[in-house]
């Protein structure tokens, strides 16, 4: 089978973005399947391939949308598909997905999606709990001690292990928090936009300590769609492309965040070695970095992670301002997920292609000619590195 | 909704739902003892139970009381409630500890019978058993300094 040397990102776009949009699922698809397209200049006859992952935080209420790649490729026009996917983590996924599938030569123009319906809120789906709620599977090791949202066993419990081992601060996680936040007051798309203090941040309240509500991303309804193509096709649409170096996808033993081996060096290190492994660009060549920021901790891990500081350093460097723009690597310049509303690692990657684009006005990282992004944490996560040419 | 089934949910945590290759840990919890799956092949304790060792391969595995003392490996304080039986329940910790029967043996529990701000990673706690709902036991923590030598994971401080 002949297959694809490279391949390029070409086309973005994102849904009406929000809470409570009252859109469907697939309203929400159709629009950022739309904006990508447009912003490609391709209509749907030109993909042969779709990969995504739909969901909700939590378990979704009987009666939601789904939306499936098949489905979507059809309704778009394709009448016939090369290639389709659905796999995780988050947005990392589809994104892999497509790379792999158009390089093995499957197919050579991928519309890749993360699509959330956040219906229902943490507090409607507590209120709801109206009989004893079973623990299964692995479950029934953790949620009857209380380990019951991802804010404990993916943020606090790794957070308290980073403090503990490498003295990392509060008042650091805070420095991360308020950078991000100046970068979206550059940002017209960002929901959130009004500078922030470090003493902002510690006033801010507990989730589950040392995690506040500011450390945690903005649950939103939002779709994020971004299209991959083939290198020689990669110069047909109306905008500059921007290629995948290289990439890594890895998994540590199983889905349980609270049994990691390693609290403090779990899958996106390995992911991160990976990475390095597969290309002759080093960390210090990055211009700048999106990291995933569910939770701020895990900024924190892709920092060490990819080799932009050691091993429990991640405190000091962002403390010390090398990750604000005009900084030694400027992270998450759209505002992240804090700011911008749960994308679930697409935000990264599309604001990887527009800083490589040129695209980002105010909070354009000059000359920015390579971008890495990274997604997911602990059992599960991957990493991209883009180039500009 | 009735009272009844409020107060039932109120009243309790998630419940396990043990599986054949789980009854034994909570049949061992209901009587008293902390029991683990062990390899019979090259004694690694597997823990959460699996139907092989992933350390050789072997599938002949058994359970064993283990002393129940631990080490804490990091903990958190829940402020948010995110299930009713905690929603009159916080601030409560949850907590990892690390068993010292091995370097990685883990469970996620909570520490009992300690001053909050007396709770830290790196301190001894040996397993109690309380009751927690109408019909669940679980196994959880209390502080009890035993002069253990700290074990691998909690060495790796620089």
């Amino acid at each position: 089978m002949k297959g694809n040397d490279r391949v390029a990102a070409v086309g973005v776009g994102y849904s009406t973005t929000g809470r409570r949009t009252g859109l469907t699922s697939w309203q929400l698809a159709i629009q950022a399947a739309t904006a990508a397209l447009a912003d490609a200049g391709m209509t749907a006859k030109d993909l042969d391939g779709v990969a995504l992952l739909w969901g909700v935080a939590g378990p979704a209420p009987e009666g939601l949308d789904v939306v499936d790649p098949q489905d979507l490729g059809y309704m778009l026009g394709v009448e016939e598909l090369n290639w389709y996917g659905t796999a995780g983590p988050s947005y990392i996924g589809p994104a892999l997905q497509a790379v792999a599938a158009i390089k093995a030569g499957f197919c050579h123009t991928v519309l890749t999606l993360r699509i959330i319906n956040q219906a229902v809120s943490a507090k409607d789906r507590m209120a709801g709990l109206t009989e004893p709620t079973p623990a299964a599977g692995d479950s029934q090791f953790t949620a009857p001690f209380g380990s019951v949202s991802p804010v404990q066993s993916v943020a606090a419990l790794p957070a308290r292990r980073h403090m503990d081992l490498f003295g990392t601060t509060e008042a650091q996680f805070g420095a991360h928090v308020v950078a991000q936040r100046h970068h979206a007051s550059m940002n017209d798309d960002a929901i959130f936009r009004d500078p922030l203090t470090v003493d902002d941040y510690l006033a801010a309240r507990y989730i589950s300590t040392p995690v506040r509500v500011l450390d945690c991303d903005y649950p939103v309804d939002s779709a994020s769609a971004v299209i991959f193509t083939s290198g020689e096709r990669a110069r047909n649409w109306q905008k500059k492309p921007v290629y995948v170096d290289s990439a890594a996808y890895s998994s540590v033993k199983y889905m349980t965040f609270e049994n990691l081996d390693d609290f403090t060096q779990s899958s996106p290190f390995h992911a991160g070695r990976e990475l390095w492994k597969r290309t002759d660009l080093r960390p210090e060549d990055v211009d700048c970095a999106q990291l995933y920021d569910g939770f701020t901790i895990i900024v924190f891990q892709w920092l060490e992670a990819l080799g932009f500081c050691g091993l429990g350093e991640s405190g000091p460097f962002v403390e010390a301002g090398h990750t604000r723009l005009g900084g030694r690597i400027p992270v998450n310049t759209d505002g992240g997920a804090c700011n911008v509303g749960r994308r679930h690692g697409a935000n990264f990657c599309i604001e990887a292609i527009r800083q490589l684009r040129g695209e980002c006005g105010d909070r354009q990282v000059p000359g920015a000619e390579v971008a890495v992004w990274a997604n997911a944490t602990g059992p599960f996560s991957g990493a991209m590195l883009m180039t500009a040419s | 909704m009735t009272m009844t089934e409020r107060a039932t949910a109120l009243n309790t945590p998630p419940v396990p739902v043990p599986t054949a290759i789980t009854e034994f840990f909570w049949e061992g919890v209901r009587s008293g003892e902390l029991r683990i799956l062990r390899c019979q092949a090259c004694e690694y304790f597997v823990h959460y139970p699996r139907p092989l060792c992933n350390k050789c391969g072997s599938t002949d595995l058994a359970p064993e009381r283990v002393s129940g003392r631990a080490i804490v490996y990091s903990y958190t304080w829940a402020v948010q409630a995110f299930h009713p039986y905690f929603k009159d329940r916080v601030p409560y910790n949850v907590a990892v500890v690390e068993l010292v029967e091995q370097a990685g043996l883990r469970m996620t529990t909570n520490i009992v019978d300690c001053p909050p701000e007396a709770l830290r990673t790196g301190m001894e706690v040996q397993v109690v058993f309380r009751q927690v709902g109408p019909e669940l036991v679980l196994p959880l923590f209390r502080p009890a300094p035993v002069g253990t030598p700290v074990s691998a994971s909690n060495e790796e401080k620089r």
